[in-house]
Order: structure tokens, then C-alpha cells, then sequence
């Protein structure tokens, strides 16, 4: 009754192109009157330049401005009153589309991200252009500059990555740069990256193939390549971050919290894998070590976590978090923590540790299965980041093969003093 | 290859959909059981409905439902915590017990094949709670620490301060759901275990079971499980609450240095069996439900004030609040209310328009299929039925009551249930708002202050 009996699930799908390079993968699965598309265009932050720190993200919003045949908001519109949902999502490897739908108005969305893809510039405008900067420079405010500890994951991106890395800036982009962004730069970032031949799209739910593809091949089909797609920007990097980079952080907080970086191997390697399994181990549930011994053992934390981003190009930000239970205690709960982890090479996971954290991550893989936009989501990733969309069948079961030495392997690797930044967040008028 | 189409695609045929059905038992002990049986989802879910919500929890033990509910799962007579959280994580599954305002709920998440050792951890935790006295007093300094951050967090802190402006002291509505640092503090294990024990039992319980459930016989295991479970004793009536706003008012919260404001309009609302639900829900999506409501439309899309407006009623057994809330950027803290307590009153004297609630119907009954798609949202939707004594076919009769409602029904629901004459306006944001809310005459300022020590 545990891990690895054979309930892993298998979604099945077709991959194919178009003439114009777009990627179509289909799954179709007709349990329920649904169907998802989640469009996958292979550009993130990494890609943008110096000066143009958020414009991946700027450029997503406007993607719901407005196209060649609908109106500003319409694209909420139409999808809302069908019933459905979406939204669109930046990050630093790349930005997606997607929505939900009672599956008899699979062809509107098909239709939607078609005319946006081949006529966004018909209808991009000033106006629009900087309505969208004042609501991103807003969303920068409440999520990071007015929020308590808002400031963590540009400050970790920006000590783990060196300046000139493309995970140094943060996918949200600095004001400057937002304020400088102009028609001419949205226009040419769409020129350069939105084109078929850069994107995947997976439609998973409850459709007939041969009429969705039909439906695909009228509304993209005529879409032109763009044959000069540049070639990713290098991340490549040393393994290891060399010193450990300490900051104190006053900020408007009122309990002191550590955020603590590594830099890791990226996605896609067994070491990430590897480093997946040990932040189970360490800090997932109750029953994990970290919370065992910090939480509820010393009680020197008041929540405690780690976690690796699945990021790509040339290695990852692996982020743990902590924090203290009293101001006076953050010493100590860094050391805890330092110690806990250090712990898990002396003493890898035991069977009964590694059993729970595979149970633990197969029933998160089947929950998220059950819905037709992740599995859609998933085959976009895979084909997008790997070229692979079988990974979405495979990327469980490499995890669960994981064996307790990797985990220690990965640990002893990768979480070291010398590849960390510590970030202390202290209370302002305390520091 | 062809130009793009120019128009927009028709729909197609929509294939019948149908809330799933469910069967009812009950066992000996007077639990109530719901088993809701949908083929082919293999991760089930279950889920407890107790009473003992927060709404029941006397002013001076404001935080007991809450600690209650997240202490059961810490220790039971045969288990300690870290066994307990072990046991779970050994089957996989994700069990927590939580606190709302009606009621308390276990939940079980789990593949199906697990869900009765899943459920017997859920019925151990329940039947056999210890209450261990270290546990309680690590989880009471937890909650203690959260409100310290809740206090920090802008829109949290709007949200503290909005309740406290509308409803009475002696309300639960009045205080955040958890408690607040003074109730929490005096708070001690007797009391915890006591609110538990006074409420969790069969007679007011019903446990719900949705998923693949091929082979598992529901009565059967609430039987094995649930049947021997005593205690607690009937509820009564939920305690009144009552409104304490007399006039419109501003309260500003300082936040030196703040580069947003985050602003609450409301009042109090009304409770989940008023008459005119749906016409009510309706209504409040055109104002800020959708991404294209009118706050929404005017304040981000129009104005590029925010990231996002919204408005909303909290339905609860008695009136919840309705609020409008919304983040702008300090700048235009003045505009954005007026432009907030505008669109309140244009909807109050106006009503819908018909495109609008065409619109509204449309995504609200359209979305059913999605929003059911797992096992976990249909055991809550049922959950929400047992909570509310809504009849058994009422999602099954919802979509043509919502497309039954007029023009007229919505406007109607505006005009009763908003108020936009006597209104509260909450601002945390920086202390130099306080000229320009003065003069902008939307009502009397006060001032809030917090200083560290209070918490």
C-alpha cells in the first residue's frame, strides 16, 4: 500500500507539426465534457536583454489587449461567458497561455490564440501599451514591493546568478525598465518570439483529433515562421557558487526569516531529480526531517521549507526558508537548519523516509492529473524545454527511482556553504 | 494554406452534463454518509462535516475552534504527532482538520486505494484526539506569530480592520477567523479540548466520500470506522451578529512609506439562505466577480490603478460581509475610492443591464463542468449543501434557476442588499493620505496607529 504500485498514469498522446512549425500534441480523454489548450511560446525572462528586464512578462499582458479580430478584454470575454477560464503565465524559461472550456467551445479558444499569434500588431496601441505598465508596475507593487519579504527572490536571483547571467533579474523586471519600455520594443520582442515555430500547443480533454486538428490547421496554419528564432542565451555556469554571500535585509516585517539560495543543476539532470527527492525528505509534511526538528522539536522555527525551481538553461535556484519563532532565536535556527541539512549526508534517508516521500509525490502527481489543464500544461513543458512530451509518463518514475545515496550524493553536492546565500529578513526598527 | 478565419467560431453541440449523483446512509452511531461514485477518479476524497464552526465561539474564546480543529491531528491515544504525520505520509495521502465559520472539516485526500486506512487516521484523529499540552502550546504561539504577520501584510491588515468597522465587538464577524492576539492568548488547553468536545460528534456529522469508488462500500467502512464514535451534543441555533457601522466612515491605517494603499469598501452583508441568493450572486459578479466586471474594467483595465478590483459577498449561516477591495498605487488612493463607491452606487440605483447578466449566467452556468472536475471540489460543493441544509437536488437544479433570473431579480438584489449610503472605506496606506482623504469628504477619518507592543 505504498509507493510504486502501478497506479503511475499514462497520458496518451500524438505529436505532430504543422507547416509552420507549430508543435500540436493532442490527448484526448472524454471522462469529462472538458478540454484544456495550453500554448507554450519558448521565451521567458532568460531571453530578454539588458534594459528590458520585464518585458516578457509586459509583453504577456498585452497578449489579452487586443488581436487583429478581438477587442481589449474580449478575449476574457468570450472565454468567460463559455464558460471557461484562463490565463497566461511568465516565467524565466518561458510564458503560457491557457484556458478551460466546456469542450463544445474547443475551436473559439483555438481561434483566439490563432488570431493573437498571427495579429497581435494590428491591434497593439500607446494606449494599451502604457494602461498594461501602470497594471504591471502595480502588480510589482503588491507582490513584491508592499509585501513582507516581497523583495526574497530578486535578491537570491540576483547573489546566486552572476550580473549578466539571464536568471540575475527577477521576471517582474525593474521600474526603469518598465517605464522604458516602448511600442517599438514590444513590437520586435513579438516579431522575434512569437512565432509558431516557437511554440507548442497541447489540447488534452474531450475532442475528436481529426476535427481539433482541422480546426488547428485552419485558424494557425497559414501563420508565417519566423526562421531566425535566436538560439537561447548561454547559461552555463560553474556547479558551485564558490563563497557563501551573507546579507541582512530590514525590511517592514514583523518576525525574522531566512532565505537561503543554492545553485543548482538545472532541470532535466538526475542530480535535480536527486535534489527534488531530498527536499521531500527534508521539509515536505510533518513528517519531514526539518520540520520534525525545527519545528516541532526545538521549536526555533515557526515554518520551515525547501524547494527547486525547474529551470533549464544552465543550472536552477534551489530556495529554502525559515522562520524564526523569536528575534533572538534567528541564530540559532540558522545553524538548526544548516545542521539539519547537513545531517541528511551523515545520514541518508531511510527506507521508511524515502517510502513516504515517493507516497507523498505519486498522490501530488495523480491529483494533478485528474484535471485536463495540467496534463496539457505538462506535455507543452516537456515538449517546449526537452523536445520530449513523454516526460509528462516519464518524469514520475524517475523521481520515484531515485535511492536514498543520490539524495545523499545530491545533498553533500549541492546544499554547501561555499554554493549559498543567506538572506536575513529582520524587523527595520530592529536593525 | 488559407487566410485566418475573421469570424469567431460557433459553438458546438454541448454534451449533457449533470452534477454527479450520491447515495445516502447513515450509520449506527447517527453519522450521516455521502458516497459519491465518479469512475474513473482515482484520487478520492473525503471529507467530515462537524459542527463547532467559529461563528459558535464565545467572544473570550475567539480562537479555540481554529486551534481545535488543527490539534486533533497531534496526537491521539495510540499516536504522537510525528507518528501520526508519518502514518499519513506512509499511505500518501493529505489529511488536515480546519476550522471555518459554520463548521469544522476533516479532509482526506488520497488514491482510492488507500482512502479506508486514510480515513481510519481521519477517525483516530477525531474519535481519539488527546490534545497533548506541549503540542497546543507550540500551535497557540504559532497563531500568535500569524497574527503578527497578518498584522504586517497590507490587504490582510485592510481586511482586520474592515470587520472591526462593521460588526459589533461582541460579533465573531468582528475578529479575524483565527482569533485575535488577545483572545488567543488567554486561551488554554481545557478550553480547546472543551470547544471540541462539545460539538464534534455523530448525531451533527456527515462524512462525504467522493471518487472511484468500484469495491468500496461507503456504510460499510463509516460503519467499521465511525460507528462506535460518541459524543458531543446537538447544536443550537448559530449566535446573531450584528452591525455596528451608524454612518459612513473612513478609517486609515497608517503604513509609513507605503507605495500602494490597500482599500475595503463594504458593509454587512447577507446570509447564505437570503431568498434572493442567486440574483444576489449575480449581481455582485457584474460589480467585481469577473475579470470584466466593472470595478475591474475601471480601475485596471481603464485606469491602470491596480492589479486587479474585485467584490464579493462572504455567505455564511449569518450575514458575512460584502466588500469591495482593491491595491492601487498610493497616488491615487482618492480616485480609486471614488471610483469604488460610484460603481456601488451605479449598480444600487441602476441595476444590471441585460447584456451584463447575460454574461454573468453565462460563465456561471457555463463553468460547472469545470469547476466539478475532481473529486476534492465535488466533496466541498456537497459539503456546502450539508453545511447550508440546501436539498439534495440542488446542484442538480442550480444551472436553470440561474438562467431563470430577470433583469429585474438582479437590479432588485442590488438595490436591497447594497448600501452604498452608509458605507465603510478602509485604507492601510501612508499616514500622508490623511489630507487628502479629509478633504475628499467621503466621511469622517479616523486614524489607526498600530504600534509593536500591541501585538
Amino acid at each position: 500500500m505504498t509507493a510504486g504500485n502501478g497506479q503511475a498514469p499514462t497520458v496518451n498522446f500524438t505529436d505532430e507539426r504543422l507547416g509552420n512549425g507549430l508543435r500540436l500534441i493532442m490527448s484526448p480523454d472524454p471522462l469529462a465534457p472538458v478540454a484544456a489548450v495550453n500554448l507554450w511560446y519558448n521565451v521567458g525572462s532568460r531571453h530578454e536583454v539588458p534594459g528590458q528586464t520585464g518585458l516578457a512578462h509586459l509583453f504577456e499582458h498585452m497578449m489579452f489587449q487586443g488581436s487583429r479580430n478581438v477587442g481589449k478584454a474580449e478575449h476574457f470575454r468570450l472565454v468567460s461567458g463559455a464558460g471557461g477560464t484562463l490565463n497566461g503565465t511568465t516565467w524565466v524559461d518561458r510564458t503560457n497561455y491557457f484556458e478551460t472550456v466546456p469542450s463544445h467551445h474547443l475551436e473559439l479558444i483555438l481561434w483566439l490564440e490563432a488570431d493573437r499569434m498571427g495579429g497581435l500588431l494590428d491591434a497593439l496601441g500607446q494606449e494599451t501599451l502604457d494602461n498594461q505598465r501602470d497594471v504591471v508596475k502595480n502588480e510589482k507593487r503588491q507582490s513584491y514591493d508592499n509585501r513582507p519579504y516581497g523583495s526574497s527572490s530578486e535578491k537570491l536571483q540576483a547573489a546566486v546568478f552572476p550580473k549578466g547571467h539571464p536568471y540575475h533579474h527577477s521576471t517582474i523586471g525593474s521600474m526603469e525598465d518598465l517605464d522604458a519600455a516602448s511600442l517599438e520594443d514590444v513590437r520586435a520582442f513579438f516579431r522575434t518570439y512569437y512565432a509558431p515555430n516557437n511554440a507548442v500547443l497541447s489540447i488534452v480533454g474531450d475532442f475528436e483529433p481529426d476535427v481539433a486538428r482541422g480546426w488547428v490547421e485552419k485558424h494557425f496554419g497559414s501563420i508565417p515562421a519566423n526562421p531566425n528564432i535566436p538560439a537561447p542565451p548561454d547559461g552555463s555556469l560553474p556547479p558551485l557558487m564558490g563563497a557563501e554571500v551573507r546579507q541582512t535585509v530590514p525590511d517592514r516585517v514583523p518576525m525574522s526569516r531566512l532565505y537561503i539560495g543554492y545553485r543548482s543543476p538545472p532541470l532535466g539532470t538526475p542530480e535535480f531529480d536527486a535534489l527534488s527527492m531530498a527536499t521531500v525528505v527534508l521539509a515536505q509534511g510533518k513528517g519531514s526531517r526539518l520540520y520534525g526538528d525545527l519545528v516541532r522539536g526545538k521549536e526555533l522555527a515557526q515554518d520551515v521549507g525547501i524547494g527547486a525551481y525547474e529551470w533549464v538553461g544552465g543550472a536552477a535556484l534551489a530556495m529554502g526558508w525559515a522562520t524564526a519563532r523569536t528575534e533572538e532565536g534567528l541564530e540559532a535556527l540558522e545553524e538548526a537548519y544548516h545542521e539539519g541539512i547537513a545531517d541528511l549526508v551523515k545520514n541518508p534517508p531511510t527506507d521508511d523516509e524515502m517510502t513516504r516521500a515517493r507516497a507523498t509525490i505519486e498522490r501530488e502527481e495523480l491529483e494533478a492529473f485528474q484535471r485536463v489543464s495540467e496534463r496539457a500544461d505538462r506535455l507543452s513543458m516537456y515538449a517546449t524545454l526537452f523536445d520530449d512530451p513523454g516526460l509528462t509518463n516519464h518524469r514520475l518514475p524517475s523521481l520515484l527511482a531515485v535511492t536514498s545515496e543520490q539524495v545523499r550524493e545530491a545533498t553533500e553536492a549541492i546544499l554547501v556553504p561555499e554554493n549559498r546565500v543567506v538572506l536575513s529578513y529582520v524587523p527595520e526598527d530592529a536593525a | 494554406m488559407t487566410a485566418p478565419a475573421s469570424t469567431r467560431p460557433a459553438p458546438g453541440v454541448p454534451r449533457p452534463y449533470h452534477f454527479p449523483t450520491f447515495t445516502r446512509t447513515q450509520v449506527d452511531s447517527g453519522l450521516r454518509v455521502i458516497a459519491c461514485h465518479l469512475p474513473g477518479r482515482r484520487v478520492g476524497s473525503a471529507r467530515l462535516v462537524m459542527e463547532g464552526g467559529i461563528s459558535r465561539e464565545p467572544a473570550e474564546l475567539a480562537g479555540a475552534a481554529t486551534l481545535a480543529a488543527r490539534t486533533v491531528t497531534e496526537g491521539t491515544e495510540s499516536m504522537d504527532a510525528a507518528a501520526f504525520a508519518e502514518a499519513t505520509e506512509q499511505l500518501g495521502a493529505d489529511i488536515s482538520v480546519d476550522a471555518g465559520w459554520d463548521s469544522i472539516q476533516g479532509s482526506v485526500v488520497v488514491p482510492v486505494s488507500r482512502l479506508e486506512p486514510a480515513l481510519a487516521l481521519l477517525s483516530d484523529a477525531v474519535l481519539h484526539p488527546t490534545f497533548p499540552p506541549n503540542e497546543v502550546a507550540r500551535l497557540k504561539s504559532e497563531r500568535l506569530n500569524d497574527i503578527k504577520q497578518e498584522y504586517a501584510d497590507p490587504n490582510q491588515r485592510a481586511h482586520m480592520a474592515f470587520v472591526n468597522t462593521i460588526y459589533t465587538p461582541e460579533s465573531p464577524f468582528s475578529r479575524p477567523s483565527g482569533g485575535s492576539a488577545a483572545t488567543v492568548s488567554r486561551l488554554d488547553r481545557d478550553a480547546i479540548e472543551a470547544h471540541f468536545r462539545r460539538y464534534a460528534g455523530p448525531q451533527d456529522a456527515t462524512l462525504i466520500v467522493a471518487g472511484d469508488l468500484e469495491g468500496f462500500d461507503a456504510a460499510a467502512v463509516a460503519d467499521r470506522l465511525f460507528g462506535a464514535w460518541k459524543g458531543g451534543a446537538p447544536a443550537p441555533a448559530t449566535p446573531p451578529v450584528a452591525e455596528a457601522l451608524t454612518a459612513t466612515s473612513v478609517n486609515l491605517v497608517h503604513r509609513p512609506g507605503a507605495v500602494q494603499s490597500s482599500i475595503i469598501v463594504g458593509h454587512v452583508g447577507v446570509p447564505r439562505l437570503v431568498p434572493d441568493f442567486l440574483p444576489t450572486t449575480l449581481m455582485v459578479s457584474i460589480l467585481g466577480g469577473l475579470f470584466t466586471s466593472r470595478l475591474n474594467l475601471k480601475l485596471r483595465e481603464e485606469k491602470g490603478y491596480t492589479y486587479g478590483a474585485r467584490a464579493w459577498f462572504d455567505f455564511r449561516r449569518n450575514a458575512g460581509p460584502f466588500g469591495a477591495a482593491t491595491a492601487v498605487a498610493t497616488g491615487v488612493t482618492v480616485e480609486a475610492i471614488d471610483d469604488t463607491l460610484t460603481e456601488i452606487r451605479r449598480l444600487h440605483a441602476e441595476g444590471v443591464t441585460p447584456e451584463e447578466l447575460a454574461f454573468a449566467k453565462d460563465y456561471l452556468v457555463g463553468i460547472f463542468p469545470l469547476a466539478f472536475e475532481t473529486p476534492e471540489a465535488i466533496s466541498q460543493a456537497i459539503s456546502r449543501m450539508v453545511v447550508y441544509g440546501l436539498p439534495d437536488d440542488y446542484y442538480q437544479t442550480y444551472r436553470a434557476a440561474m438562467q431563470a433570473v430577470t433583469v429585474e431579480e438582479a437590479s432588485q438584489a442590488a438595490t436591497e442588499h447594497l448600501r452604498p449610503e452608509r458605507i465603510a472605506i478602509v485604507a492601510v496606506g501612508d499616514p500622508d493620505l490623511e489630507g487628502p482623504l479629509e478633504e475628499a469628504g467621503f466621511g469622517p477619518l479616523t486614524v489607526t496607529q498600530d504600534s509593536p507592543d500591541v501585538l
